[in-house]
Formats: structure tokens, C-alpha cells, sequence
């Protein structure tokens, strides 16, 4: 059994207009996606595509009008989406830990990071403060800030952002959880402490032996520090599979053009952008949300896509999987 | 910086403040028109009579003049004197303070006491019924004006339900008010053990400290819900939720960082109430400072009106002063300049 599946999750905007008539923006359309424990998954797709939806979504953290319409979402065998509120919020924090995009405004101003650090831990673990105490000064080592014992004093504004970060990360370690979700961790840091925090947090999800999840805007992050890939398009995974896999033989044409536009292939002239906007979600266009921009659409892109696999995990939803050519995305 | 010279540095700002508002009110009244001569000497005065008071009260000296000689007795603490009561104009507001304060402090106190939990549990379930009766109501508070406010009150309370006293002074007419001490008659009656007299203050204090309550909470509540609800979609919530903090805790959090905007906004409240306060004592005969500034006003009495303008810019100030000093203990992030 893995850590973590999520099938067929399907999480709306529904809302009234102005004429009272009922909208829905369907923002996540059948996500599935399996996570083994020990593992590193990255989400990555652009902006509005669901990657972080997916996350709240399976925290339970939706704020009106989202509201998950469908499909289930298995962390260790129990069902996150039939639980009860109370129950889940007990699991957040504790076996799931979430690390978000800026640390500097998520921690509560009014209280010294030493007290946030031991306010989750006593929230669920519980037991003597003393003991909470000792294991904050600990996680607070293990991420690698200096003298734990003066900067637990410290308030939030007198960190840096990468500082800051290793504090979230701290804050997500204090319970021991199975699963990290990481929410554009280092969207709002320099690139030299980017790659000190990611660093971190693999060697970390070694370590503590947790499973994690990030959650990205940048190919080469997921490139680097995870074990399989999910590509979101029009919330859809579009395609999934082991990180080398996916990489060396991209199927979709989405997942094509993302790997074609990054900067350095764009530099030596081999890449390609992918143009037009995203699909509006109000209006999703009938079968294949990128039948409008892909080169490859054909007649019957205009019927749902079926997910299939074309190796060994590595999946794919388009009508043409293993059959469009080698290289080049749509141009 | 330290405490103290913070303290310092925030007081010596006050002075070219309130040398501002010596000359504004200065100005104003003197360009305004307000001319006590003709009051003053009455309706059979002859011209000559007319330029002997202009003299006796240096209104014939030239106007920079005048105002040098005013600026340099309000430092040395004179203001003045009343025409009206023939009396120094600082003596007859420090008496009335005292008198205004106490209403002030009670009726902002229970407004904030009743707006800033009904704000909050509006902001905790928005739009749930509790919000929406909530915001009828501070809507009707806003909207009510404060003398038929007080008008109605008294009309119900006191003459259909004879609940109240009658709406005259601050303490019964048989009862002799206790010895002073502070100057509030309810205080001064505890402190002399004259229950009687403390219970008929307290009984003549109920309707305009409830008047005064209604017209605070309801911008109070709107101010609060407004602020919480923005509190409770920032970020520092989100995390907190996404921590699994328990909902006790998160609403602690809340509640925290809602704090200071909603103490600053109780302060410009209690700032901005002064109008209010003066139709409040005068409905309900209260005799307080803000009475005599409107008698002042009305009846064109000038040292008075500059003494009373002047007090209500120190008092904003002090207003102020307290809240930054409040707000630089609960917040750790303030700097102190």
C-alpha cells in the first residue's frame, strides 16, 4: 500500500454571479496520483494549473467557495476527504507537515520562534513543555540554524527568508510527520539559499525517512531533487512517471513544450514556447483541455483523453501517447 | 532607543503641536468674528463705554500683539477668563473634565467592551446570522444621531417606564453630593462610604453612558470584524491551520494580531467622540466640559472656546500618547520612533 493515493479528485469553484446564476470553475479534474513513503514527488505546471490546489485539497485546507466535488484521497489507508474536520486537523502538523511559499508572514508574528516551534509540538505530541522544549532546539540544529538556544528567542521579523524557511521546515519536523508538502518552499528566496534549503529538505526526507512533496514552478528543481514528476495542465496530471523517465522521453505535447522553453534550451536555439493562455476553468473546451494550443490536435482531441501507460509508471493522457514523433514539441 | 527617552522624544513632539493649535484657534475666532464687545457692554452702551472695554481687554492692540500676549499666558498655565462664569477659564475645565472623563470612560468602555467580542464573532462565521444581525444593528447605531438618541431614552426610561431619574445633572436633586476629591460623584461617594449618594450617581450615570456606548460599539463592531476578517485570511492563519493548530488557539492568534489596529482605531474613537460627547451632556444636562464648550460657542464666549479647543488637541494627544506606549508593549516588531 503506498503512503499516499489520491484518485479521481475533483475540486470545484462554485459560486454565485451577480444574476445568481451558479458557476463553477472546475480547477482539479480527476487527479490521481500515487505517493510510496520514502519518496520525492514534484508537481510542477504554471501558474493556476492546481499544483497547490491539489495540496490543500488533500489537507483539507479549501476555503470557500473550493470545495472537493469527488474522487478520494488515502493517506495510510484512512480517507482524508471523509474524515471529520477535528480528525484531520490533528493530522496536519503532525503526520502531515506543509512548508510554504513565504515563511516570513506565515509564522505568527506576536511569538518567538522557540514558542511556535514547542506550540506544535505540544498541539499534538503533547507530554512535558520541557521535552517540547528540547526537541525544538534540536530540529532547529538539524536544519541547520546556528545556536538554536539564542535564535529560538529571536521574533519572526529579525530572521532572514532563508532563515525563516529552515524555521517552517523546523516547524514541519517537530512532529515527526510521514509527509512533507512543500508549497513553492523557496519561490521567495535567493538562488544561493534556494539551493541550501532544498538540499536541506532531501537530505532531511532521508533522514527522518518521510515522504515529500513539492511543489514548483522550476523544472530543474524537480529535475534534481525528486524521484517522479507529475505534470499539471488545466488540472489534470497530464503526465507522471519516474523523474529520468519522463525526462528523457517527455510523451506529452505539454509536457514537451514545458521541458523545450526552459531558459537554457531556449538559449541554444533548440527550444520552443508554448503560446495562448491557459483554458479559461469557467469553460474548459470539450476533450482535451490543450487541444486549442497543441500542434499536434486533430478531430478527435475534441473527446476526453484516456490516461495510459506507455512504461514502467510512467503515464500519460493524450490520444497520441507513444505514438506522436520523437523530439520537438508543438512549434 | 530606550523607553524613557522614547517617552521624552514623544512629549516634546506634543509642543510644537499644540503651538499650533494656539494659533489656529487663535486665528480663526479672531478672524471669525466673534466679537464679545457688543455682548458684553449691552444693548444702551455708548460708543464711549464700548472703546473702554475694547481697552480693558486689549481687543485694540494690534492682532500679533494680542497673540503674543495670549500665547505667553497660556504657558504660564492662564487661559484666561470666562465672561460667562467670570471665572479663569482653566479652573472651570479642570473642574469639568473630571465630569466628562468619567462619561467618557464608561461609555467608550462598554462600547468597546460589547463591539470588540460582537466584531469578532461576526469575523469568525461572516455572513452566518449572528453577522448579519450584528451589522443591522451597528448599522442602526451609525445612523441614529445622538441627541434623539439620548431624546428617545429619555422619554421611554424616565417618563413612560420612570426607570431612570430625571435627565438633570449627575446626581439626584434631595442628595447632597459628597465631599470632592476627584471630582466624579460616584467615585468621590465610594471613597466617603455615602452610598447614597454613589448609588444616585451611578443611577444618572446608566443613560448617557449607555447613549454614549451604543454610538461607540457600532463602528467599533463594523472596525473590528473588518480587521479580524482580514487577520483570518492572512497568511499567518493559513499556517497556523496548516499546522493543525486547535481552534482555540488559532482564534488566540486572531484575536493577537488583531489587537493593535483595533486599539488604534479605539483611540482616533475615543478622539473623535468629543462632538458627540458635547450634545450627550447637553440632552442630558451633564454640565461636563464638553457642555461648556458648546455654551462657550453659542454664546460667542471666546477665551472660553480657545481654552476649550485647546484642551480637547492636548487631550487627543494624551489619547495617542497612550496608545502608542500600549501598542510599543504588545507589539514586538514596533521601533519606537
Amino acid at each position: 500500500m503506498s503512503l499516499l493515493e489520491v484518485e479521481n479528485l475533483r475540486t470545484h469553484f462554485i459560486s454565485r454571479d451577480i444574476d445568481n446564476q451558479i458557476r463553477v470553475a472546475k480547477a482539479l479534474n480527476d487527479v490521481s496520483f500515487r505517493l510510496e513513503a520514502g519518496k520525492v514527488l514534484g508537481f510542477v505546471g504554471e501558474t493556476g494549473a492546481g499544483k497547490s490546489l491539489t495540496a490543500q485539497s488533500i489537507c483539507g485546507l479549501l476555503r470557500p467557495p473550493a470545495r472537493i466535488v469527488g474522487g478520494s484521497v488515502l493517506f495510510d489507508g484512512q480517507d482524508l476527504i471523509e474524515m471529520p474536520q477535528e480528525e484531520l486537523n490533528a493530522l496536519r502538523g503532525d503526520q502531515i507537515a506543509m512548508v510554504v511559499q513565504n515563511p516570513r508572514t506565515s509564522l505568527d508574528p506576536l511569538t518567538r520562534i522557540g514558542d511556535q516551534l514547542v506550540r506544535i509540538h505540544q498541539a499534538h505530541t503533547g507530554g512535558p513543555v520541557t521535552a517540547s522544549r528540547g526537541r525544538a532546539l534540536d530540529m532547529m540544529q538539524a536544519v541547520g540554524i546556528p545556536d538554536p538556544a539564542n535564535r529560538s528567542n529571536a521574533w519572526p521579523h529579525e530572521l532572514s527568508g532563508g532563515m525563516a524557511q529552515r524555521v517552517l521546515i523546523a516547524m514541519a519536523l517537530m512532529n515527526n510527520p510521514k509527509l512533507l508538502i512543500a508549497d513553492e518552499p523557496t519561490t521567495g528566496l535567493d538562488v544561493t539559499v534556494q539551493a541550501q534549503i532544498l538540499d536541506l529538505m532531501k537530505g532531511l526526507t532521508e533522514r527522518f525517512g518521510m515522504a515529500m512533496i513539492i511543489i514548483t514552478h522550476d523544472l530543474g528543481i524537480v529535475a534534481h531533487y525528486s524521484d517522479e514528476i507529475a505534470v499539471m495542465f488545466a488540472g489534470t496530471i497530464v503526465e507522471s512517471g519516474p523523474v529520468r523517465e519522463v525526462f528523457a522521453k517527455p510523451d506529452h505535447p505539454y509536457t514537451r513544450s514545458l521541458i523545450a522553453s526552459t531558459p537554457e534550451k531556449l538559449q541554444i536555439g533548440g527550444g520552443a514556447k508554448l503560446g495562448g493562455q491557459p483554458p479559461d476553468l469557467y469553460n474548459l473546451p470539450s476533450g482535451c483541455p490543450l487541444r486549442t494550443r497543441c500542434t499536434f490536435a486533430e478531430d478527435v482531441c475534441a473527446t476526453p483523453p484516456t490516461r495510459k501507460q506507455i512504461g514502467g509508471g510512467h503515464y500519460s493522457v493524450c490520444h497520441f501517447s507513444g505514438a506522436l514523433p520523437e523530439g520537438g514539441g508543438p512549434q | 532607543m530606550s523607553f524613557t527617552r522614547f517617552l521624552v522624544r514623544r512629549t516634546l513632539t506634543v509642543i510644537p503641536l499644540l503651538l499650533g493649535v494656539v494659533f489656529i484657534t487663535f486665528m480663526l475666532i479672531r478672524v471669525g468674528g466673534l466679537d464679545p464687545v457688543g455682548q458684553l457692554a449691552g444693548p444702551t452702551a455708548t460708543q464711549a463705554e464700548f472703546d473702554m472695554i475694547r481697552e480693558e481687554l486689549g481687543l485694540d492692540k494690534p492682532l500679533w500683539q494680542q497673540f503674543l500676549i495670549y500665547t505667553g499666558n497660556v504657558m504660564q498655565g492662564d487661559l484666561g477668563e470666562s465672561w460667562l462664569s467670570n471665572r479663569p477659564v482653566l479652573d472651570d475645565m479642570l473642574e469639568r473634565a473630571v465630569i466628562s472623563l468619567e462619561l467618557l470612560f464608561w461609555g467608550v468602555g462598554l462600547g468597546a467592551l460589547i463591539g470588540i467580542p460582537v466584531g469578532l464573532r461576526a469575523a469568525f462565521r461572516p455572513n452566518g446570522k449572528f453577522d448579519q444581525t450584528t451589522r443591522v444593528l451597528s448599522l442602526l447605531g451609525f445612523s441614529i444621531p445622538t441627541y434623539w438618541l439620548g431624546l428617545v431614552m429619555i422619554f421611554v426610561f424616565f417618563y413612560l417606564l420612570d426607570w431612570a431619574p430625571p435627565a438633570i445633572g449627575r446626581i439626584g436633586l434631595m442628595i447632597f453630593p459628597p465631599d470632592t476629591v476627584t471630582g466624579s460623584y460616584l467615585i468621590d461617594g465610594l471613597l466617603a462610604a455615602e452610598w447614597e449618594a454613589a448609588w444616585s450617581a451611578t443611577t444618572h450615570l446608566i443613560l448617557p453612558v449607555i447613549c454614549l456606548a451604543i454610538v461607540s460599539a457600532a463602528p467599533i463592531i463594523k472596525q473590528t470584524r473588518a480587521i479580524a476578517l482580514e487577520v483570518l485570511s492572512s497568511e499567518t492563519v493559513r499556517y497556523a491551520r496548516a499546522c493543525g493548530l486547535p481552534e482555540r488557539t488559532v482564534r488566540k492568534l486572531v484575536f493577537r494580531n488583531s489587537a493593535v489596529p483595533i486599539l488604534t482605531f479605539v483611540g482616533t474613537e475615543v478622539t473623535g467622540l468629543v462632538g458627540t460627547m458635547s450634545l450627550i451632556e447637553y440632552v442630558f444636562a451633564w454640565g461636563g466640559l464638553g457642555q461648556y464648550g458648546l455654551n462657550a460657542i453659542v454664546r460667542g464666549d471666546f477665551t472660553a472656546v480657545q481654552g476649550y479647543v485647546l484642551a480637547l488637541a492636548l487631550f487627543s494627544v494624551l489619547v495617542f500618547l497612550v496608545v502608542d506606549i500600549i501598542v510599543h508593549l504588545i507589539e514586538p516588531r514596533s521601533e519606537l520612533s
